[in-house]
């Protein structure tokens, strides 16, 4: 309220057309729209915030606060946002207001001249230019009121013309006549945006003249105050009104102080009313809401209902303006709660459907309603499964948004039970209608909220909804509740209806969402199974962007999932294409990375790319995905680096390229201390692990604290302690073997506390697959190697020249 | 036998195989006396009940029921059957007529088209009659009469032109062989459906690889014929198509594959000389193959059989690997396909065993190699003079330590450069002579443009 009158009467503020402090007070601004339903409290709220400015000037303030308050902020709220857009532009534009109405004057007294001598193509292109003018200025101000004198004269004039004309048998001349009609056309369509004030005008044209106006008065102080006290009048007037209201007759309180009474019969006229104004830039969301909320009140029958609330959700949708980052929480609250009405107003009346193809209805011809006839159900235009989906991403976008550490995203958070509820509602409101396509796009938006959730947590969220969310006596043919169901059945049964659908996206979706499902419930071999039987790694790169990233996703947790199952070389090939590149942010959009190379990426850029996030909830611990992905590269890379030894092109074969890297930086440096963070910890593990020293590298894995945030920690620990071990033991062999004779196999046994079964067994695969040079003596069990088998660079090189040179001989092609 | 029978494979298999495969699966089983007189029986009857085979059914019925009064049920359709054989014979006489004229044969050409006009075109026969032709062939069928059923639905086949019900023949053409226990015949049945199945393109993968599950089952039949086919089956199994119909729809058909695998290398020893060192290699690759397979597919269906295989070249444990043969030994001798094939299959495991061994160590212990082996010592020292002498190993006995001693040279750099570059020149001239005819032949083209 203060701010208000602060922002109107002192030009001090003006600093707000600085761009930053524009954005701010924007923001704050649907801070409050959002909040518009609790009042007193968020009034005082900003009456604090704006102290500073209000102190400045008190007149106008002191003059209203104490009486009118919290009458008048309840209906002023609203006209609160168009005002001071207008201040915007007043400030700016002061002059050019003048010389806008100057203009308007001109052209006016143009076409009353061109009226005399009946001339229809000057008045054509006068009339053209005004509303050009008129439209230009329009957008941030109210039409001036010669404007709408004129246009209504204007129509008037054409009226009688065009009857003189078809009474005097004389033509006008050709030109003349065509500029008539066209400029007919016009002047109807026109005026019809400004019907109610040239009905005004018409009824009372002396009084309507005279009515304050911002005109006379260029200055912009006094058109604020008289604003004030049309505001006041204003709330007096509502608090008179007040008691009606309760009455059930409601009136509101129009920009022009206009009173606006709402009956069931009005209704259709009403939300004519909006849905004409809806995307026009200066109309009035909230207050269309709050109208259409008493409309809703109001509504005699089922009919009236539904078109009420379709057109009430979509206008909650359009409240989202482009600059606010998301949706306000309660306008979304109540978006999903009248969803759910509309729903259980439509499972109560069989006899309405809304549907995608329904014909539009057109109320300026039958303001009459359809009834429904029997056995067909009555259609009403409308797309609930776009409103699901809108809801979804406007509740994925509300937690992009929220910083996940604070409570606020944990409420959020919250809120997602009732999304899903809703969600599986209108599935089985679809699945009454047989809506294949749109069953399939709920389901999808289902599927989407459950794949990353461990198994509890979607059964206690199955259990929520069909217990206390949805009412009693609701039954799904696809997704049959019976509360004993496994999880993993219902994504299947989700599935399998997406795997029916022609579209490949929700094909391909949702194939990657059951891979993940059973990644994350350590089910490796389905996962893998499916995700090859996809044949999706061929395809996956011409997907648009959300649904690599899904890939992507899936890919690492298949990975982490293989891992878990101590498949390590598995895990390793899975998180390669990932965590080798060095994007993992990027490729799991969990977070911008930094730009490395050439110049940042352009703030457009940056929006698409926030605008893709994953919310926090979803997102894979990324320092542990790189802890798994170093660790399995260590278990591989150490023994294979041992192998290679000095062969000529060790430097070449690579399997992990950020490990090697990283090793090699942990090996410059001079002095290294104690493990610190989860790197280092790898590096020196890997350092014991090369040199032979297993015992050290375990312990040094062991002591990992990110090992914590995986299920069953102990069993992976194990798991890695016994990897370390045998890969321990080959690196050893690897790396002592020339300076060995023989070696008993009990000796080697002990070193990496292994039974000697393990490790005879270890050792014949390794000289089975010729990865060393020696035998087994059963009599004395020990292991004999083969001496002069190490071979000379000259001979390795020769080697090497006569595979190149069979290499070359095979790439040829026969033509 | 127990062990054994937690591993049958019969109620995964069933499901795959024609009501008279099973049958005679079942007759099968009733030579080995795996199951109880009583459940076949039943079993009979039940498989039997709504076939053509009136005559047998009452038979079975009267076993199990021990009276000899006539079901009036099996005499009524013993009466049908019989009126509907008339007519079909009556219905497609003309037709063998005309088809069992020299003449004829000899004018019929691969051409389908072709020989249906001409032989409507010369014997009036229409394209409809020659359907009938399939119909008394099934019929036949269903009455047990295979070898005419072959005969019908061969020369069905040689004319009709439905594509679907051609295979459809030609299944039934298998199933007639295979009863009729015609090897060579059904071998070649084999192929035609391979060929049709592989080349046909199936609107939907799912019914491609239905068709190959069943080929898969139905090629078992020829593990009742011991050796002929045993090679072609395993070619059969280890196509690629088949691997994955294998890994994806039936995975415990690897039993078979591993036996059949497994049980080829005896095959192999009895052809001699210069293609034995090429076929160790086929051998080898086939293994290595296996491996892979049973790898991959161990967490979806593994049995004692793959185990073994998966101990002995996976993990290289000898011990779990004899454990898990001795396993396989009962359950390869209680599976109805592989009774034939047992002791091929366990004599080749026992050479595996050996052979990797022997590989991987330098000096064995003759007692310690033939407890492995399950044979006394003397045994274990011929097994292992054999085995010197059929793998050419180059191994020493030393007889008073009781010890083998293998030699492992390493392999010479210079072997095996010579090796590697042993085909170079050839191939290079090959290029050569290839890029010198491609430039000519573009000298000629550019010549005559000119020209």
């Amino acid at each position: 309220m203060s701010r208000f009158f602060a922002g109107g009467s002192s030009d001090s503020d003006t600093s707000s057309s600085d761009e930053e402090l524009y954005s701010d007070s924007e923001e704050e601004r649907s801070e409050q729209e959002g909040s518009s339903e609790n009042d007193s409290e968020d009034d005082s709220d900003m009456g604090s915030d704006d102290d500073d400015s209000s102190s400045e000037d008190d007149g106008p303030e002191g003059f209203l606060k104490p009486g009118a308050k919290a009458g008048a902020s309840r209906f002023l709220r609203g006209e609160e946002s168009d005002e001071s857009d207008e201040d915007e532009s007043k400030r700016i534009v002061k002059s050019a207001k003048d010389k806008r109405l100057e203009e308007i004057d001109t052209i006016i007294r143009t076409i009353e001249n061109a009226k005399k001598i009946n001339d229809w193509v000057l008045i054509s292109n006068e009339f053209d230019k005004l509303n050009k003018i008129v439209s230009k200025g329009g957008q941030q101000s109210e039409t001036p009121r010669m404007y709408i004198k004129a246009i209504a004269d204007l129509e008037d004039f054409m009226g009688e013309t065009i009857k003189t004309e078809k009474e005097s048998k004389k033509k006008m001349n050709a030109t003349n006549g065509r500029a008539l009609n066209s400029i007919k056309q016009r002047i109807r369509k026109n005026n019809r945006t400004y019907e109610d004030q040239i009905a005004k005008y018409r009824a009372d044209p002396e009084a309507f003249e005279k009515e304050p106006e911002a005109t006379p008065e260029p200055v912009a102080a006094p058109k604020r105050k008289s604003a004030a006290v049309e505001a006041a009048a204003a709330a007096n007037a509502a608090i008179a009104a007040g008691d009606a209201v309760d009455e059930g007759e409601f009136s509101t309180i129009g920009r022009g102080g206009r009173t606006v009474a709402i009956t069931p019969e009005s209704i259709f006229k009403q939300l004519r009313a909006i849905l004409e104004a809806r995307g026009k830039k200066n109309t009035d969301r909230a207050e269309q809401i709050r109208s259409m909320d008493k409309m809703l009140g109001v509504a005699a029958t089922v009919y009236q209902r539904i078109r009420v609330l379709l057109v009430l959700i979509s206008t909650r949708f359009d409240l989202t303006t482009a600059s606010a980052s998301y949706m306000p929480i309660a306008q979304w609250k109540a978006a999903q709660e009248e969803i759910s009405k509309l729903l259980e107003t439509l499972e109560a009346n069989p006899q309405y459907a809304v549907t995608e193809d329904a014909e539009e209805i057109d109320d300026e011809e039958s303001e009459a309603e359809p009834v429904p006839k029997d056995g067909e159900p009555v259609k009403i235009f409308g797309s609930i499964a776009s409103l699901i989906e809108r809801l979804d991403d406007e509740f994925t976008r509300s937690l992009q948004n929220i910083d996940p550490h604070t409570p606020e995203y944990i409420d959020r958070l919250k809120e997602e039970a009732p999304l899903y509820a809703t969600a599986v509602r209108a599935q089985l409101y679809f699945e009454r209608l047989s809506h294949a396509s749109s069953i399939s796009r709920v389901l999808m938006r289902r599927l989407e909220m459950l794949y990353y959730k461990p198994e509890q947590l979607i059964k206690f969220i199955e259990q929520t909804t069909w217990t206390e969310a949805l009412p009693s006596g609701l039954e799904s043919k696809i997704t049959p509740y019976n509360g004993k169901e496994q999880p993993s059945e219902l994504m299947h049964s989700i599935c399998t209806v997406l795997y029916k659908q022609d579209n490949r996206l929700y094909r391909t979706r949702a194939m990657l969402c059951e891979v993940y499902h059973h990644a994350l419930h350590n089910r490796y071999f389905h996962a893998r199974d499916l995700l090859l039987m996809s044949h999706l790694q061929a395809t996956i790169h011409t997907a648009d962007i959300s649904t690599q990233i899904l890939y992507n996703r899936t890919l690492v947790q298949v990975g982490l999932c293989a891992f878990r199952e101590g498949m390590i070389s598995e895990a390793q090939q899975a998180l390669q294409e990932i965590s080798g590149t060095g994007r993992v942010k990027e490729l799991l959009a969990q977070g911008v990375q930094m730009q490395r190379y050439g110049a940042p990426a352009s703030p457009e850029q940056e929006r698409i790319e926030r605008q893709r996030q994953i919310p926090f909830h979803q997102h894979i611990n990324l320092e542990l995905l790189e802890c798994v992905y170093l660790t399995a590269s260590m278990l591989l890379e150490i023994p294979f680096m041992a192998q290679c030894g000095s062969a000529p092109d060790a430097k070449k074969r690579v399997i992990s390229k950020p490990f090697r890297r990283m090793l090699d930086y942990h090996e410059r440096q001079v002095f290294t201390g104690p493990p610190e963070n989860t790197r280092d910890h790898i590096m020196q593990a890997s350092k014991a692990l090369a040199s032979g020293d297993w015992a050290r590298a375990k312990e040094l894995i062991r002591a990992i604290k990110i090992w914590e945030l995986m299920p069953e920690t102990e069993q992976i620990k194990d798991m890695l302690s016994e990897k370390i071990q045998e890969e321990g033991l080959r690196t050893y062999l690897f790396t002592y073997a020339p300076f060995y004779e023989t070696l008993a196999i009990s000796q080697l046994a002990g070193m990496f506390d292994v039974s000697e079964r393990k490790a005879t067994a270890l050792v014949s695969k390794m000289i089975s697959s010729n990865e060393v040079a020696a035998a087994l003596d059963q009599k004395t069990n020990a292991i004999v190697f083969t001496a002069g088998v190490e071979y000379s660079r000259l001979q390795n090189l020769a080697l090497a020249l006569s595979d190149k040179a069979v290499q070359l001989l095979d790439s040829y092609k026969y033509r | 036998m127990a062990a054994g029978n937690s591993f049958d494979l019969v109620p995964r298999i069933l499901p795959y195989l024609d009501r008279l495969l099973i049958f005679a699966l079942l007759e099968h089983a009733s030579e080995q006396k795996l199951y109880s007189e009583d459940v076949l029986l039943q079993a009979k009857f039940d498989l039997m009940k709504d076939t053509n085979m009136a005559d047998y059914v009452t038979t079975l019925h009267k076993k199990i029921s021990g009276s000899d009064a006539e079901v009036s049920e099996y005499v009524e359709r013993r009466e049908k059957v019989l009126e509907k054989l008339a007519a079909f014979e009556k219905e497609s006489a003309e037709l063998l007529q005309v088809l069992r004229n020299p003449d004829v044969v000899a004018a019929l050409r691969p051409d389908r088209a072709q020989n249906i006009a001409y032989l409507k075109e010369n014997h009036n026969i229409s394209p409809d009659s020659i359907e009938v032709l399939y119909h008394y062939g099934q019929f036949q069928y269903n009455c047990g009469n295979y070898s005419e059923a072959a005969d019908l639905l061969f020369h069905y086949r040689t004319l009709a032109s439905d594509a679907d019900l051609v295979m459809s023949a030609t299944w039934g053409k298998l199933a007639c062989e295979i009863m009729t226990l015609q090897w060579d015949n059904a071998a070649e049945e084999l192929l035609k459906l391979r060929e049709q199945i592989d080349a046909k393109t199936f609107s939907d993968p799912l019914v491609q690889l239905n068709h190959r599950a069943w080929l898969l089952h139905w090629a078992l039949f020829f593990f009742f014929n011991a050796d002929a086919g045993r090679e072609k089956l395993t070619e059969l199994f280890l196509t690629p198509a088949y691997i994955n119909a294998i890994q994806t729809a039936t995975p415990w058909i690897l039993r078979y594959v591993t036996v059949a695998v497994l049980a080829s290398r005896a095959a192999r020893k009895t052809t001699g000389g210069a293609s034995r060192a090429a076929s160790y290699a086929t051998y080898q690759k086939q293994i290595r193959e296996l491996v892979r397979v049973i790898r991959q597919e161990r967490y979806e269906y593994s049995d004692p059989v793959t185990e073994f295989v998966y101990a002995l070249y996976v993990d290289f444990d000898f011990e779990e690997a004899q454990a898990k043969l001795s396993e396989s030994a009962d359950v390869v001798r209680s599976d109805l396909f592989l009774v034939a094939s047992a002791d091929v299959f366990l004599e080749s495991a026992r050479h595996l065993v050996s052979e990797l061994y022997c590989q991987i160590h330098q000096r064995i212990d003759i007692k310690d190699l033939s407890a492995r082996l399950n044979l006394s010592d003397e045994e274990g020292e011929k097994w292992i003079v054999n085995l010197i002498r059929d793998t050419r190993v180059d191994a020493k006995i030393d007889f008073s330590e009781g010890t083998v001693i293998m030699n492992h040279p390493p392999q010479s750099v210079y072997q095996q450069v010579i090796e590697r570059t042993k085909g170079l020149s050839f191939r290079t001239s090959q290029v050569l002579a290839h890029m010198l005819t491609a430039r000519n032949a573009t000298a000629a083209v550019v010549g005559e443009s000119e020209a």
